[in-house]
């Protein structure tokens, strides 16, 4: 009689065999396949922006996973001499002398990828950066193209087709510590504390053929959530010859206790020069809106309100700006706005009188700041009357002018 | 898993080699999936075939999740699922009928070539339900997790894993009747 466990040893071991012919005339085709693919040219996205980018065999370098591995490895780097330790230290050596860095971050279930391009000063530290954001990163923003030089931030909403030019640290630092992820210059020495706290387990795997790449995986311990390490493990992939690294992949612990794939990177064109002019609009549509926040007084002055008064009074002297005509004033209080565009975007909605404001709640999306300042408006639309809840609107502190509140969306 | 995401990256990075490895390694086992699942040899080849085709064409985008072996078997459960629905058999056929299918294939030469045991054991197999046998299949001869096959079969893990063992159980009996007759 078969018992169960017999039954699944049958089905594990019952064997077919395939036909070395078939299998060697089947791989034959399958190469050829292999073959056409690698000719086929890659499908370019952006002809204009690809064409700025010197293009060259790559050099890869995914700093951030120079990072975690000095940081993981620090034991194996500093205390034991072993060659995989010693293609890291070299690494991280390497990291030093990044002028130059393109990167792709792809996150799980998102075709499109984040794309960074930075340019690192003299002194390693962040002189201009490019970033492409798609539209799964902020819905309601749409894709955007960010060019940060010099503290001052150009912000190209491609949706809302505006650009706004801005100058806060706020914002900078924002920026900035999303891309120090890439420098192991800054990121290092927490994770050697890491390291050296025991928090991480690091496996490497280093093959003789020297056109492999070497594999490092760091899998953290769960208290490494309270050090900002949002992942469970990071697999890298070290170019031997180069000693530099071609991709980092993170990976999240499932209920289940798996390994799940949840982003990676990929680093591309290490320390070859980006044509300066990635790091200008030059070229944008015609009908684009430039909104320089820099050179003129945004919103209100707060005053002696707190920020829930002020965030009211904004609200409240908006739309009785859109009430009076006085476009110039509802524009300067909604980010800088040209009259003529608010006038054209509130030619299809004429507002007869504020109902209601009720109090202000912190805005529900996460990095945004400041409120959503819930009111009701009676409006004509159409020659009918009624009254209209705008989804916002939103009114936080104006990038770069302290003291100043405004509102950045959802008045109607 | 280290040597498959080794091949992976290798195979993304354009190496033949890594691709003749990774068709080497798993050839047989998908092919033994694919015609445990269809009882067809011609189908059951062209689905390994096309699953082979589409993880070329798509090589520089794939990222591996989890294990290559069970994202292959997934591909072929899903090409084989597919190829079930679309001839609507009403009755499982049996390896007999896979005889007479061989017979009038276009290719010059088979591809699989199956074995008595695995004869007999396909035959038993085949008067399973599809859904308990694909869900034998992938967990006894792919290894793949009830999680997995769950999700595969857009059911709960508790579906899953009733389905193995009322699967397994039948298999036991038709085995071992086929054994007092």
């Amino acid at each position: 009689m078969n018992s169960p466990e017999n039954i699944e040893k049958l089905i594990k071991n019952a064997v077919i065999h395939s036909n070395p012919d078939v299998n060697q005339a089947v791989l034959k085709e399958f190469l050829q396949q292999f073959n056409n693919t690698q000719e086929q040219k890659p499908v370019v996205t952006q002809p204009n922006i690809r064409r700025k980018i010197m293009k060259s065999p790559i050099t890869k370098l995914a700093a951030a996973a120079v990072i975690i591995i000095a940081v993981m490895l620090s034991i194996n780097i500093w205390d034991n001499i072993t060659p995989a330790a010693y293609a890291l230290d070299q690494t991280v050596q390497a990291s030093h002398s990044v002028r130059y860095l393109h990167i792709k971050s792809f996150k799980k279930g998102m075709e499109e990828p984040k794309e960074f391009w930075l340019e690192f000063d003299e002194q390693g530290d962040i002189k201009n950066i490019r970033a492409h954001m798609p539209e799964w990163e902020s819905p309601s923003d749409g894709a955007k193209v960010v060019i940060w030089q010099q503290g001052k931030a150009k912000i190209w909403y491609k949706k809302k087709k505006s650009l706004l030019i801005i100058k806060d640290k706020r914002f900078a630092d924002k920026l900035s510590a999303s891309v120090q992820l890439f420098d192991p210059k800054l990121a290092v020495p927490r994770f050697i504390e890491l390291e050296k706290s025991g928090f991480a387990t690091i496996k490497i795997e280093k093959p003789s053929n020297k056109a492999e790449p070497i594999i490092i995986s760091a899998t953290y311990s769960p208290e490494c959530k309270k050090f900002g390490v949002p992942v469970d493990r990071t697999v890298l992939f070290v170019d031997q010859t180069t000693k530099l690294i071609t991709s980092m992949e993170s990976y999240s612990l499932t209920g289940g206790g798996e390994y799940e794939l949840i982003d990676w990177v990929e680093f591309y064109d290490y320390n070859q020069q980006i044509d300066p002019a990635m790091f200008v609009f030059d070229n944008l549509p015609s009908d684009v809106v430039q909104i320089d926040q820099t050179i003129q007084d945004i919103g209100l002055e707060q005053g002696e309100l707190s920020s829930e008064e002020i965030a009211v009074k904004v609200v409240r002297e908006f739309y009785e700006a859109v009430i009076a005509k006085d476009y110039a004033k509802a524009g300067r209080i909604y980010g800088g706005v040209p009259a003529k565009i608010m006038e054209e975007r509130w030619a299809d909605l004429k507002v007869i009188r504020i109902i209601s404001i009720s109090e202000p709640i912190p805005h529900p999306s996460s990095g945004v700041g400041g409120f959503m300042v819930p009111c009701k408006l009676e409006i004509e639309k159409d020659g009918v009357k009624s009254e209209y809840k705008p989804y916002g609107p939103g009114v936080r502190a104006v990038h770069g002018q302290p003291n100043r509140w405004n509102i950045h969306g959802g008045v109607k | 898993m280290l040597e498959d995401r080794l091949l992976v990256w290798k195979f993304k990075h354009g190496s033949k080699n890594a691709f003749c490895r990774i068709y080497e390694k798993y050839r047989d086992d998908l092919l033994r999936l694919a015609i445990s699942l269809l009882n067809e040899a011609n189908v059951a080849e062209d689905v390994v075939h096309d699953v082979f085709t589409s993880f070329i064409q798509n090589g520089k985008q794939f990222q591996l999740t989890g294990s290559l072996k069970s994202y292959l078997a997934t591909c072929v459960a899903n090409r084989a699922r597919n190829e079930n629905r679309a001839y609507q058999w009403q009755h499982n056929p049996g390896m007999d009928a896979v005889k007479q299918v061989e017979s009038s294939s276009s290719r010059p030469e088979k591809w699989i070539i199956i074995t008595d045991e695995f004869r007999r054991l396909s035959n038993a197999l085949a008067k399973l339900p599809y859904d308990q046998r694909e869900t034998v299949l992938l967990r006894a001869q792919s290894g793949m997790k009830f999680r997995q096959i769950a999700k595969l079969q857009n059911v709960p893990i508790k579906t899953a894993q009733s389905r193995y063992r009322i699967g397994l159980d039948k298999l036991r009996s038709l085995l071992n009747s086929e054994v007092t007759k």
